[in-house]
Formats: C-alpha cells, structure tokens, sequence
C-alpha cells in the first residue's frame, strides 16, 4: 500500500475501531448469526473505505458508516431466504408485558417485576428475541436502544421518514415485548418464577 | 380549547412512548411528571417500562465484538489497497 495511502487507511481505522463493538452487535442484530455478522462487518468496512472520500470530518462517522451497513445487508439479506417468525407479532397492546407478569403473579413477589423477569435472561435470549421482529422494526429498535442515535439519526441510516422512525420505535417495543415473553416461557423461566399461575396469551 | 392543567392517566397513556423516548415538547414532559408524582399506578407502568428497556439495553451492549476482527479488517483494507496500487 503507497504511503498516502496507508495514512488514509489509519485514519479510517482510528474513527472505526472505537465504535467496532456497537457495529457488530447493530450487524448480529440484523444477521441474527455470528458468522453472517463478521462478514457484513468486514463487507461495510471495505466499502466504507473505498467511499472514504464522501465522509465529511466533523459529522457523525457512526451515523454514516451505519447506513452502509445497512444498506449493504439490505442488498445481501434480498438474495438470502428470509427468517421465518417463530411468534405471531401484530398488534400487539401497549403495556403487555406489563400485563403477561402481572397475570403470572411476578408483581406480588417483588416491586422490581420487570428487572425481575430479566435477571432471568441472558444477552443471547434478548438477541434471540429481537431476531424475532421483523426486520425493519429489529433495525429501529437497536439503533434507538443500544446506539441511542435520535429519530433523524435512524431516518438517515435506515433511508426512511422521521414519522416512519417513531411508529417502528412504539410499534416495535410492543412486539419485542411479546418476544421476550416468548423466550422467557420457553425457556422455563416463568414457570420457574410464579408455578402456581395459570398463564394466558 | 385551553391547555390542560393537568393530565389524567389516559392523557399520560398516549404520551407514555414518546416519554420514554424523551421525545415530549418540555410542557407535556413537565405534564406527565407531575402526573406520576401523584398517580401510582401510572408510576408503576413508567417504571416497569423504563426499567424493561434499561435492562434490554444492557444485555445488548454486552455484546462484543470477537477480539481479531479489527485485525482482519485492517488486513482487508491493506489487501484491497495493495489490489488497487497493482491494478
């Protein structure tokens, strides 16, 4: 590599190795698998380097390295199969797994339900649940969540409308709610909680 | 129609989301807070959700990345840039 070269490349690599971490989990949040994710991550890295030039010092290299990640996995994820839903995720009401823990009875055996039922669960099982959204409501709900990037951040990654943004946000919530009690059943934690309860929905 | 003085809990209910994003104009936000200083049950349904995406939240960012992979993708990069120098 000639001398400017490689200048280039270290600059680049100084603004993208402090947010490699956030990257690859945004990635494994798309892909859903650990491999896919790398790949994707190396994919965007290499595409974002060669586009280097229209980076503009001063913004966010974040924001813009995130939308060509995700416009790179967007191109991959139409020639892959999709992912089948495991769980029925529309419309889905407001407050339910507020609701779902109240029913089991886990509010009358602490006032903390909520850090109760998640205590439960490990990183792996939210990824799981998370990868049971559909895919543009998984997007919104890691970048909002994780990378914390406001609305018109996530309307300039995703390439869509700041109002499309917030109705994914609420919309999403509700669903990876319905998710996370999803993984929480199958997996034996509720049961293990509140046994006695007679569980709906 | 005049600006409420003070919101009941289904005032608070629709506004519950944008809440949790922050994303309330500063009245509304004043609004729904002086609504949870007074109404426990509305208190305990902000409280479960925040706490909810604190929780999701924390387990999502310890997710790491595998330790080699800036390696390879330095690697990559001096590939591809030692690709253009020869083509």
């Amino acid at each position: 590599m000639a001398e400017p070269a490689r200048a280039e490349a270290a600059s680049f690599e100084s603004l993208l190795s402090p947010i490699l971490g956030s990257a690859y989990g945004y990635a494994l949040s798309l892909t859903g698998v650990a491999a896919d994710a790398e790949d994707l991550l190396q994919e965007a890295a290499l595409l974002a380097f060669r586009a280097f030039d229209s980076f503009h010092p001063g913004t966010s290299f974040k924001a813009w390295f995130y939308k060509i990640l995700t416009n790179r996995h967007f191109e991959r994820f139409r020639r892959k199969r999709r992912r089948p839903e495991t769980v029925e995720l529309d419309d889905v009401a407001e407050l339910y797994l507020y609701r779902r823990t109240a029913e089991a009875g886990l509010h009358e055996l602490t006032d903390d339900p909520a850090r109760l039922l998640m205590s439960k669960l490990g990183a792996e099982q939210v990824l799981a649940a998370i990868g049971a959204l559909p895919e543009e409501y998984r997007a919104v709900a890691r970048l909002h969540l994780v990378d914390e990037l406001e609305y018109p951040e996530i309307a300039g990654v995703l390439g869509c409308p700041l109002g499309t943004v917030r109705s994914r946000l609420h919309r999403g919530r509700r669903m990876l709610q319905k998710a996370l009690w999803h993984v929480a059943r199958e997996a034996g934690v509720v049961r293990a909680l509140a046994p006695a309860t007679e569980l709906t929905g | 129609m005049s600006a409420p003085t003070r919101y009941t809990c289904e005032d608070l209910f629709r506004r519950l989301d944008r809440f949790l994003d922050r994303a309330l104009e500063p009245e509304e936000e004043r609004l729904v807070r002086e609504h949870l200083e007074s109404c426990a049950a509305c208190a305990g349904e902000y409280r479960f959700e925040e706490t909810l995406l604190s929780e999701v939240r924390e387990k999502l960012a310890r997710i790491q990345a595998p330790s080699d992979l800036m390696g390879r993708i330095s690697a990559a990069l001096a590939a591809d840039g030692r690709r253009e120098d020869d083509g």
